[in-house]
This record gives structure tokens, C-alpha cells and sequence, in this order.
């Protein structure tokens, strides 16, 4: 039961982490693509969402890796 | 402070398709508390571990698995309890079923007379669980029987599952992405048209047959990655449903809506997403294969064992399963029957094939007393026999454990592989980002050409515009990128080569020991016993007073309890020349010098020069005698009487049929050969030179053999020693690998890295080629295995586009990684045709020649 509450920390505390470090890079890449000028609404909202999703998976189990040892050690 | 306990387990873990599945498991195991040298292997589907049983159960381990996003599977069986009376039997009888390792959960009820057991298969056994029982004082019978042979059977029927759901995956991906390929490349197809219906063309009937290919043998990626991520682990399922969703997402989009600016008609990627999906299930059905394939040798060994055994009681035979065989059991064997567990012959006489074990070629006549092993095969007659080792105790039981355990183990370069791969992931989808940003920004205006087409393809990308182009090639190098091959390209290999090695008798205790064995640089035999026949005879008696045969008499009467080979060779020379040996009064044993004795007042001082100078007794006068008959190699002994120089007594032993042959082809092979042994320098010399071996290490004490090991190490040379497992264990454990010869079936109580049950020294060779030709194999499938990412991730990235205008779609993307797979596992399957170089000329061992029963049976002719 103990192991099973420190997975839904884990859980939590993570995601309020990885998150917005995704939402941050997609947001960031809109930014850069907007300032161009260049770009259609399409590819930047396209290009955000694809960067967000990658950035997501990159951030994500890195993220949960250092939290479990972190609560771990607690 | 606390003691720590440690226990040791092994379970199987099903849902693994990949080297980083194969990390994020270990992860996990790790993360538990006092848990150790966790290993999880990918070919066998096992995690091994130690851990604290105090502070660790089997629950908690497989929670941690299926946290991980993977399963421990768990089997189910009811005994029917008879003698349980109340609260307290159920407590014994719960905590009597508990206690067993791979026992996950034991609930008896008491109103029905019943245990319902959860239990994983494999680790525990329906007779183990009812002599637990029936050790607490109550009887236990199964309501549904469960054997190892089952559990293997259980296991071959999870793998033959997987190979089935794949290929069924793979003939409606194959068959549908046909008509999808044959659609979307229609107004290329010439006179060909004629015969297939326009309809295939339209874009939403491509899109239409395209669904159920990623949502039916696709889903499994979708599924596998969502649990992944859900515990925060990514996978190789990731690259695959980002690769496929991505590609199936945007034809959808640009299909319903082409005007919305993600590329229009001209980008409806469907043939990419069915065609990937078909290449990818390819490369698992060939995994799958591969994992069927290559764990055969255990289950060979586990099929050798028969189901039934037919006891002997009370005059009644009667049939019941192996595994119930008690110690003691009286078993009846016919001709043409396999035997069921250890045993002695108490009557009758047969002759047994042992080959499947041994690889003795010759069957093994058996009478009254000889001993008789589980899963060797009664040729031509009948005999019974007392059980003497049952279960896990038998000689089969403990080489399907070793090579069992040799297959779960890793070795050092695949230990590397994984955690390549686990952490290219990661690396993969960093790569996937850059990329896209790259052309998003910058690539796309400056090299964007409308006439670019894909490598293999006369489709052209026509306008599409900047978001469309950088998605698709940021989607291929994720495709392209994932090394799906490498997680199996080691342990597939480790597991071919100890499976051939097992079946020419050689064990080899874990991957590391083959790693090890093909990096040799020198190895040292043992002279008596292993270069030798280990049985010398007594070959000259040379006496001062001119009377030999009393000077044999009281040097036999010295080495009559000595348990040295020398000793006994001396005692059976006397015996033999009928001469009569009474008991010493006192006798000393002086290792690595010789005995010494008193009988009827007189003392007797036996051994070699080493002795005589401690002793102050002078040999001059004999010591040209001594030389000559040394120089001949033979082992001088020389004997004093009440300290006075008697004589001498010289012992030869006979080299073994294959030294000589084996050690010159080790030296072919680029080996140094050394030699080591207590004799003197002058018969060691001799012995060598019979032999042909470079160096000799004499008079080397028992105690300081592994010295000797250790100082060719320190001149940076990787050594091995081959030797007794069980007298020369520091040596052989000081090596950095160490070779068992002549064994036997007892394989448990040996030392040593590698085990060769027979006493013939050409399986050293056997153990070296099969080592370096696994070694290659490994080194050969990770070449295949990462040469398709490293040639194909700069290709995907578009690093030649700007040059050349051509790219590759993401179906060419899956399809090199499904030939990578292809590769590896055919390359692997190769390994299975090897034969060493000393066993050209024999069939291959384990083979039954069933000829000579039929020929008993009348079915045929003679």
C-alpha cells in the first residue's frame, strides 16, 4: 500500500513538473515561428503541437526518474 | 546488528519486446529495497535477483514489474487437504505453502477441505507444494497435476501464442497494405490497370482500408506505449506509434480537409502508415521467432525426463508422475524407456544411451550398483533400480539449471548494448525535435525542391508545404532510429551458443564465462588427471640391498591410506605381484612432499627430493639413477628406511589419447600452453615435450597452484586453468576462466566458470571454439543490428537532401529496421549448423538413433 501511494506522488508531482517544461517549449516554438512572420497559423499550431509532444516524451520519464528517487530517499 | 538473508529468484516476466523494455524492468526490480544483481534477460523472458526475503516477497516483486508497465504471470491450482480440523491446521498449512519460493498467494479453506494456491509457474511445482503439506502432518492431493515438463510445456505455449498473434498481425498488415500500395500507386501500374477496380485509388477508401491496419496489428504499439508512459518509461513502441500515428494523423487530416495548409492531397501518407505498421510486425514475428527458437536446448533437456515412472510397491507396479519419485522408490525400466530420476541398479542388466547428457557416443552397459541418471534412454534391457536423487537433485535437474542460469545471466558487452539502446531513446526523440526544427526554420526555404521524391518511389511531395515536409522527416529518423534488433542481437546469440555447447557436454555458468573463454590468452592444464589418464602404474623398483620386492612391499604398505594416485598406484603394483600389505602403525601425510610410516619398527620415508633434503637423508648414490629414469618422464619416488637412502620407485602415468593432438591445435589457434604439476622439473620436462607444451610450471605445491595463475595474470594475459573442479578449485577460481574436466553428472559441486562433463580433453577446445564463434555471432549481430541506424539516421535526417533531392519515406523506415531484425535472426539461426573442429566426423549428439530399438521391436530388419 506504501509503494502504491509513493507511485501517485510520484505521479503527481512529476506531471506538475514536466508539464508546463513541455507546454513551455511549445509555447516557445509558436513564439519564434510567429516572430518570423513567415509561417501559416497551420504550420505554427501543427510545429507547437508536434514540438510539445516531443518535448513531453523527452521530459517525462526523466522528470519521474529523479522524483521517485527523490521521494525514495525521503 | 541485523543479519541479512539472502535469497535468490528467478521469474519469468511477459510483455517485453525490446532492450529498453528490458532496462526499465531492471529499473524497477532495483528500486526495491534490499534487492541485488538484478538481471533480466530479453531471450528468456526471466528477471534474476537476490534480495532480503525479510524485507522482499514474490509480491512485491512482481508489483514492481507490473508497475513497469510488464507481467509476472501467476497460475492457479486447488489441493484437496485431508486431516485439517481447525483455525490453527489452516495456519500451518498456508504458512507450509507460503513458504515456498514462487508461491504468490495460499488461501485454504477449512469448511471444504481445500488450498487455493496462486503460484508462478516454473518456480514451484503441484509435487512440491503437496510434500510441503505432507511435511506438516497433512495429505495433499492436486486437483489439476502440474509438472516441470508442464511448466516448459506451459511456457513453449506462451511463445508459440506470440508467434501465432504476430503472424496473424502480420498476414492482415501484409494482405491489406498490398491493396493500399497497389492503390496509391495505381496511375503508375500501366496495362495493369485494366484489372483492378478504380475505386482502390480514391483517397478515402486507401484511407479506409489503412484504419483497421493501425488500429489492428498497429495497436499493440499504441497500447504498449500508453502503459509505458503511464509509469513514465518510454520504449521502442513509442518510436513506432509516434512514427505511425503521426503518418496516419496528417493523411487523415489532409484527406478531409486538403485545404487546411498541412499539405493537401499530394500528403496523404497512408501507404506510409500501413506499409510501417506491416514492416514493423514483421520485425516481431521474427523476434518471436528467435525467442521460440533459440531457448530449444533447455526445453530439449526438459522433454528428456519422462512424464510417468513405474514404481515398484508391494509387489504391485504402479504408474505415477516423476516428479512424485521419492528417494528410495524401486523403479522398473523396459527397453526403450527413459529413466526418471537418479539412480542405482539393484537388479537386472541393460545397456543405456547417455549421449543426450553426456555426449558419450557409445551406449553404457549397466549392472547391479552402477548408477543410472534421469533422462538417459534404456536401450535393450530391462532392469530396476532404487531412486537415489529425485527432483532438483538430479544430474539433469542441475544441468538444466545451469544452462538455464548460463542464459539468463549477461554478459559484459550486452550489459553495454542495453543501456545503448535503453538510453537511445531519448536520444531519438532530441534528434526528432532538432531535426524538425531544422527544416521548419531554416531547411525547408533554403533546399526545399517541389520534384523531391522518396529513394525507391516515382512519388513526388508536389507543394507540400513546411510543417508537412519537417514532420515528415522528423518522423522517419524516429522510425529509422530505433534499434529494435539490438536488444535480442546479444542474448539470442548467448543463448544459441550455450545451448550447442551444452549439447557437445560442455556447461558454460553464465554469458560472462563465454565472453571470457573467447579472449584467452594462455592456458595452464593440470598434468595428472587431466593431461594424463590420472592412472600411473608402477614401472621400476630399484633397490640398494638389491631385494625390490621387499622395497615395494613396505613403500605400499607407506601409501596404503595415502589418497594419492601415486600412492595407489604404488599399493597396486604390490598387490598385483601378489605381494601380502598389512596396516602401518602410524602414518603422516606431507602434502606435495609424500608420506611418512612406521610398521613393525620400522620407519619409512616416501616421497620426492624435497622431502629427502628436509629429512637430511642422501640420495647421491642413487641420484644418476634417479635422473635417468626422470628424463624418460617418469615420476621418481624415492624410499629411505629408518632414514637411510633404500631405493627408488618410479611410477609412469599414460598421456591421454587427444593431449598431444589437442594442445598442438591450441597452438594453432594462437593459445600459449603451460603446464602445471607437483612433479619435479626433470619428469615434468619430459611429459611436456611428449605433449608439445611451451611452459611448464614444476614442483609447484597443491596450495600455491593458484600463485602460479596468478603470475601469468600479472604479465597481462587472460588465463585459463583446466583441472579437477573439486581438487584444483583455488586455481581454477583464481583463473579468469576456469575448465572442470571429467566432471561426470555432478555438476553442482563443481568450481569453475565452465564444466566439461566428459573426461576427454579435446571438449577444451570444443569450450574455446564454441566460446569465440558465439562471441562472433554477437559481434556480427550488432554490427547488422546498429549499421541500418548509423547509415540510415543521417539519410532520414535529410543530410543528402540538399544534394540529391531524394529522401526515405517512413515505410522504407520500417521496412530497414524489419531487415535488421531479419538479419540478426537469421544470422543467429546459423550458429545452430556449427560444429567444432574435433567433432566433424560424428553425428550431431543428442540425436536418438532409435534403429537399434526398432531393430529390437521387429519393426525393422537388421
Amino acid at each position: 500500500m506504501e509503494q502504491a501511494n509513493i507511485e501517485n506522488l510520484v505521479a503527481q508531482r512529476s506531471a506538475l513538473i514536466y508539464l508546463p517544461i513541455a507546454l513551455s517549449v511549445a509555447t516557445l516554438f509558436f513564439v519564434v515561428a510567429s516572430l518570423s512572420g513567415e509561417y501559416q497559423p497551420v504550420a505554427k499550431i501543427g510545429g507547437m503541437v508536434w514540438v510539445g509532444l516531443l518535448s513531453l516524451i523527452v521530459s517525462m520519464p526523466l522528470v519521474t526518474a529523479r522524483m521517485k528517487k527523490h521521494l525514495r530517499s525521503r | 546488528m541485523t543479519q541479512l538473508s539472502i535469497a535468490e529468484l528467478s521469474v519469468p516476466v511477459n510483455g517485453m519486446t525490446c532492450a529498453s523494455c528490458v532496462a526499465h524492468v531492471e529499473r524497477a526490480l532495483k528500486e526495491l529495497p534490499s534487492v541485488f544483481n538484478v538481471t533480466v534477460n530479453l531471450a528468456t523472458n526471466k528477471a534474476s535477483l537476490r534480495y532480503d526475503p525479510v524485507q522482499v516477497t514474490l509480491a512485491d516483486v512482481r508489483h514492481a514489474v507490473d508497475n513497469a508497465g510488464y507481467i509476472v504471470p501467476a497460475d492457479e491450482m486447488t489441493l484437496d487437504v485431508r486431516g485439517m480440523t481447525c483455525a490453527s491446521c489452516v495456519g500451518h498449512v498456508e504458512g507450509a505453502l507460503k513458504e515456498l519460493a514462487g508461491v504468490v498467494t495460499a488461501t485454504v479453506n477449512l469448511g471444504m477441505g481445500t488450498a487455493r494456491v496462486q503460484y508462478v509457474p516454473g518456480m514451484v511445482t503441484a509435487s512440491q507444494m503437496k510434500r510441503a503439506v505432507n511435511n506438516v502432518g497433512y495429505e495433499a492431493v492436486e486437483r489439476a497435476a502440474s509438472t516441470s515438463a508442464d511448466a516448459a510445456d506451459r511456457e513453449r505455449q506462451a511463445r508459440q501464442d506470440d508467434i501465432r498473434q504476430q503472424g496473424r498481425n502480420l498476414i492482415i498488415a501484409g494482405a491489406v497494405g498490398l491493396v493500399v500500395m497497389i492503390g496509391t500507386f495505381y496511375d503508375m501500374l500501366g496495362p495493369l490497370k485494366a484489372f483492378i477496380p478504380e475505386f482502390l485509388s480514391y483517397k478515402w477508401v486507401i484511407g479506409l482500408l489503412t484504419t483497421p491496419i493501425v488500429f489492428g496489428p498497429g495497436r499493440q504499439f499504441f497500447v504498449n506505449s500508453w502503459r509505458g508512459l503511464k509509469h513514465g518509461v518510454t520504449d521502442m513502441n513509442l518510436l513506432y506509434a509516434t512514427g505511425i500515428g503521426a503518418a496516419y494523423g496528417i493523411a487523415v487530416i489532409n484527406t478531409l480537409f486538403p485545404t487546411a495548409g498541412f499539405g493537401g492531397e499530394g500528403a496523404t501518407f497512408f501507404e506510409s502508415a500501413a506499409l510501417l505498421t506491416a514492416f514493423i510486425v514483421l520485425g516481431r514475428w521474427l523476434e518471436a521467432l528467435t525467442r521460440g527458437r533459440t531457448s530449444e536446448a533447455i526445453r530439449k533437456l526438459m522433454k528428456l525426463q519422462p512424464k510417468v515412472a513405474h514404481i515398484l510397491r508391494n509387489g504391485q507396479e504402479i504408474e505415477m508422475p516423476s516428479d512424485e519419485v521419492e528417494i528410495g522408490y524401486l523403479i522398473v525400466v523396459r527397453p526403450g524407456e527413459s529413466i526418471p530420476v537418479d539412480g542405482a541398479v539393484t537388479e537386472g542388466y541393460s545397456s543405456v544411451d547417455e549421449s543426450m547428457l553426456t555426449g558419450e557416443s557409445l551406449p553404457v552397459e549397466k549392472k547391479v550398483g552402477d548408477a543410472v541418471i534421469a533422462g538417459t534412454l534404456n536401450r535393450t534391457g530391462a532392469f530396476r533400480f532404487h531412486a537415489t536423487k529425485v527432483g532438483k537433485d538430479t544430474a539433469l535437474a542441475q544441468i538444466i539449471k545451469l544452462v538455464e542460469d548460463a542464459q539468463a545471466s549477461k554478459a559484459p558487452i550486452q550489459k553495454l548494448a542495453d543501456w545503448v539502446a535503453g538510453h537511445f531513446i531519448l536520444g531519438v526523440h532530441v534528434l526528432a525535435v532538432i531535426v524538425f526544427m531544422f527544416w521548419f526554420f531554416v531547411g525547408y526555404r533554403s533546399f526545399f525542391d517541389p520534384n523531391t521524391s522518396f529513394i525507391l518511389s516515382p512519388y513526388k511531395l508536389g507543394e507540400m508545404g513546411v510543417f508537412g515536409f519537417s514532420l515528415l522527416l522528423s518522423v522517419t529518423v524516429l522510425v529509422i532510429s530505433c534499434p529494435c534488433a539490438v536488444g535480442l542481437a546479444t542474448p539470442s546469440a548467448m543463448m544459441a551458443g550455450t545451448g550447442k555447447a551444452a549439447e557437445y557436454g560442455v556447461l558454460f555458468k553464465g554469458a560472462e564465462a563465454i565472453e571470457n573463454t573467447s579472449k584467452l590468452q594462455t592456458i595452464i592444464f593440470d598434468k595428472t588427471g587431466t593431461l594424463t589418464k590420472g592412472e600411473p602404474s608402477v614401472t621400476d623398483v630399484i633397490a640398494s640391498d638389491g631385494n625390490p620386492s621387499a622395497l615395494l612391499r613396505l613403500a605400499a604398505i607407506a601409501e596404503k591410506n595415502s589418497e594419492h594416485p601415486l600412492g595407489d598406484a604404488i599399493v597396486r603394483g604390490a598387490l598385483s605381484g601378489g605381494l601380502s600389505l598389512v596396516d602401518a602403525d602410524s602414518f603422516n601425510s606431507i602434502p606435495g612432499h609424500g608420506v611418512e610410516a612406521k610398521v613393525e619398527n620400522t620407519d619409512i620415508l616416501l616421497g620426492n627430493r624435497k622431502l629427502m633434503r628436509e629429512k637430511g637423508v642422501d640420495f647421491v648414490a642413487l641420484m644418476q639413477q634417479a635422473e635417468k629414469l626422470e628424463s624418460d618422464g617418469k615420476t621418481v619416488m624415492f624410499v629411505a628406511i629408518n632414514g637411510m637412502a633404500a631405493g627408488l620407485v618410479a611410477v609412469a602415468d599414460t598421456l591421454k589419447e587427444h593431449s598431444a593432438a589437442a594442445v598442438a591445435r591450441l597452438h594453432k589457434m594462437g593459445l600459449e600452453v603451460a603446464m602445471i604439476t607437483g612433479d619435479n622439473h626433470r619428469t615434468a620436462e619430459a611429459i611436456a615435450r611428449q605433449v608439445g607444451i611451451d611452459r611448464v610450471l614444476a614442483e609447484v605445491l597443491p596450495q600455491d597452484k593458484a600463485e602460479e595463475v596468478k603470475k601469468l595474470q600479472a604479465l597481462g594475459k587472460k588465463v585459463a586453468m583446466v583441472g579437477d573442479g573439486v581438487n584444483d578449485a583455488p586455481a581454477l577460481a583464481q583463473a579468469d576462466v576456469g575448465l572442470a574436466i571429467g566432471s561426470g553428472t555432478d555438476v553442482a559441486k563443481e568450481t569453475g566458470d565452465v564444466i566439461l562433463i566428459k573426461d576427454d580433453i579435446r571438449d577444451v577446445l570444443v569450450a574455446l571454439e564454441v566460446a569465440k564463434a558465439t562471441m562472433n555471432k554477437v559481434k556480427q549481430n550488432l554490427f547488422w543490428a546498429f549499421i541500418y541506424n548509423l547509415l540510415g539516421i543521417p539519410l532520414a535526417a535529410g543530410l543528402f537532401y540538399p544534394l540529391v533531392s531524394v529522401i526515405i519515406s517512413p515505410e522504407i523506415a520500417g521496412l530497414m529496421m524489419a531487415v535488421s531484425s531479419i538479419t540478426v535472426t537469421l544470422n543467429t539461426l546459423l550458429l545452430k549448423g556449427f560444429k567444432p573442429s574435433t567433432r566433424h566426423h560424428e553425428q550431431t549428439p543428442g540425436e536418438l538413433n532409435l534403429r537399434p530399438i526398432a531393430i529390437q521391436a521387429g519393426i525393422i530388419r537388421n
